[in-house]
């Protein structure tokens, strides 16, 4: 309940927080809080006194929070002041591999078929409501449940169907990249525009069917529709309590049938394709866990991660380690391997650091840019020098800079022009890069990092650093 | 988890659109589910109504003609 005298704090209110009446997100001190609003009670309180609350946080479906006196960000409508458990990096489903997305969607399904069973359901059924913590999907928002009605239909069904079936189909069904549409629209991925992108053979697939291609063309037969005298469009049908699940049932059927399997992208079988040897590998693999040591880091961003082997070095030392990757396969091999192994402490992502995720939404703020969920205290940037440099122009003063904003650590690998990875990027072009060489790259670097370490791979001619970023 | 509707989804549509349902507010929610989305919800929720209902006839003819014991069904 609110307190008496309210901690008067300044309080910082969450710019992807305000579409929902029912309360927001805001920090404190660093603490994260949500308020819920007087017009959420009733429902507030049907969720805890339903099981619903207490059975999905048992199964570590919702994330749990305890109500605590305060501080308050509203008082003119607050209600109750609750503290969920931190989840401490926020990922966005344009940044998810297939089976992310996947597991995403049955998490929000399997939640709603619970939450029917106890006379609730889910107002919205947003991707950004969940979050991988703990290495598994989990739903953040704790108001978006509401009372169940018999004969009412499903809010949220449109918003599912663009936020989770439509990419999902597009990546299964036409190309593993078209999740990116997801950052194009900010509410899901139209369903007409997803009708229009899928291959014919997918008309021919019941749930395909009803869910996208009529769902598509009901919208727009009904789109323009004028509303009449009472307001309403149309009469809402009743919906009986079966068919309600039924349409859920049925959407958790047509997910789950939806699979892709990772194979012949870009760097997939990079680690097949490379030109050290075994022992090579394994020394560098020794020398990161000996730099990780050294660096002793709170947190880790794998950048260029592949399927994730040195991230695991840092995740396996205890460390929280993000596990980027540009390629699709790469990072569906790692997020399998998390979720087979159920590994706590690594978040794979699909990140093209070329183009990192921007600020998207209202504001350019609602979702934040990838770079501003920085910094990190420690950055590892193995085997990624040369694609940056030599495949993508960036001089190594502009990469020095980007890492150096990032983090106070950095454990760098230097590929020489010597390397098949680098002559490789050069076989069908002019090289330019006469500077390409490993005094620039020290001489750059060491403007913006103290050189602490740096050490020869042996059986190989490749160098690995580890920094530490210069006050600027 | 409740197993899915099996019946055959697409033969079922058209029939469904000629079931008359009752009226019904939809439930206080800021989103905005589409004209669209309501209209094709009472016709798939129809549908799967009507799946079941059939299922649950056909599996109670399998017992009356004891094909099938009482307790097969009530699991379906």
């Amino acid at each position: 309940m609110i307190p008496e005298a309210p901690i008067k704090s300044p309080v910082q209110v969450s710019e992807a927080s305000f579409r929902d009446p029912s309360g927001f997100i805001f920090t404190h001190d660093n603490t994260l809080y949500r308020q819920v609003n007087t017009c959420y009670r009733d429902a507030y309180q049907s969720l805890v006194s339903s099981g619903l609350y207490d059975w999905l946080v048992g199964k570590s479906m919702l994330i749990p929070h305890e109500a605590v006196d305060g501080p308050v960000a509203d008082e003119g409508c607050a209600w109750r002041i609750i503290r969920p458990e931190p989840v401490p990096f926020i990922s966005y489903p344009y940044e998810w591999c297939f089976s992310q997305l996947k597991d995403a969607a049955l998490l929000t399904l399997d939640i709603q078929l619970a939450a029917v069973e106890h006379g609730m359901c889910l107002k919205d059924a947003s991707a950004y409501n969940i979050q991988f913590h703990n290495g598994r999907p989990v739903m953040i928002d704790t108001l978006s449940f509401e009372t169940y009605t018999e004969g009412a239909p499903w809010m949220a069904y449109r918003q599912f169907c663009q936020h989770f079936l439509a990419p999902l189909a597009l990546m299964a069904k036409t190309d593993i990249r078209l999740n990116k549409l997801l950052s194009a629209y900010i509410d899901g991925v139209p369903l007409g525009l997803a009708s229009t992108l899928l291959p014919r053979t997918t008309w021919f697939k019941a749930g395909l069917f009803m869910h996208l291609h009529l769902h598509a063309i009901t919208q727009k037969k009904y789109a323009a529709n004028t509303p009449s005298e009472t307001g309403k469009t149309e009469k809402t049908r009743h919906i009986s309590k079966t068919g309600y699940t039924g349409i859920v049932e049925s959407l958790r059927k047509t997910v789950q049938k939806l699979d892709w399997q990772p194979g012949g992208t870009e760097w997939g079988d990079y680690y097949n394709d490379t030109n050290y040897s075994e022992a090579a590998f394994e020394e560098k693999k020794a020398l990161v866990k000996q730099f990780l040591a050294q660096a002793h880091p709170a947190q880790v961003w794998d950048l260029g991660a592949n399927t994730g082997i040195f991230s695991r070095i840092a995740a396996k030392m205890g460390i929280p380690t993000i596990s980027c990757d540009i390629d699709p396969a790469a990072v569906e091999m790692n997020y399998r391997q998390v979720r087979q192994q159920q590994e706590t402490l690594l978040l794979p992502l699909l990140i093209d650091l070329t183009n990192p995720s921007p600020g998207l939404g209202w504001d350019g703020r609602e979702r934040d840019a990838f770079c501003r969920r920085g910094p990190v205290d420690c950055i590892m940037a193995l085997a990624l020098i040369h694609h940056l440099s030599i495949a993508n122009n960036v001089s190594f003063d502009k990469a020095a800079r980007f890492f150096h904003n990032l983090c106070s650590h950095l454990i760098i690998e230097f590929i020489p022009r010597e390397d098949s990875q680098v002559r490789r990027l050069l076989s069908h072009r002019a090289d330019i890069f006469q500077a390409y060489d490993r005094g620039h790259f020290e001489a750059a670097f060491s403007g913006y990092f103290k050189i602490k370490e740096s050490k020869q791979i042996r059986h190989s001619d490749r160098t690995l650093y580890l920094m530490q970023a210069r006050e600027q | 988890m409740k197993k899915g509707f099996q019946v055959p989804i697409l033969a079922g549509l058209s029939a469904a659109m000629f079931i008359v349902f009752g009226v019904v507010s939809p439930a206080h929610a800021y989103l905005d589910p589409g004209a669209g989305s309501l209209i094709l919800q009472g016709i798939i929720a129809g549908v799967a109504a009507a799946g079941v209902a059939v299922k649950i006839y056909w599996h109670r003819l399998l017992s009356i003609m004891g094909f099938r014991k009482d307790d097969d069904s009530d699991k379906n």
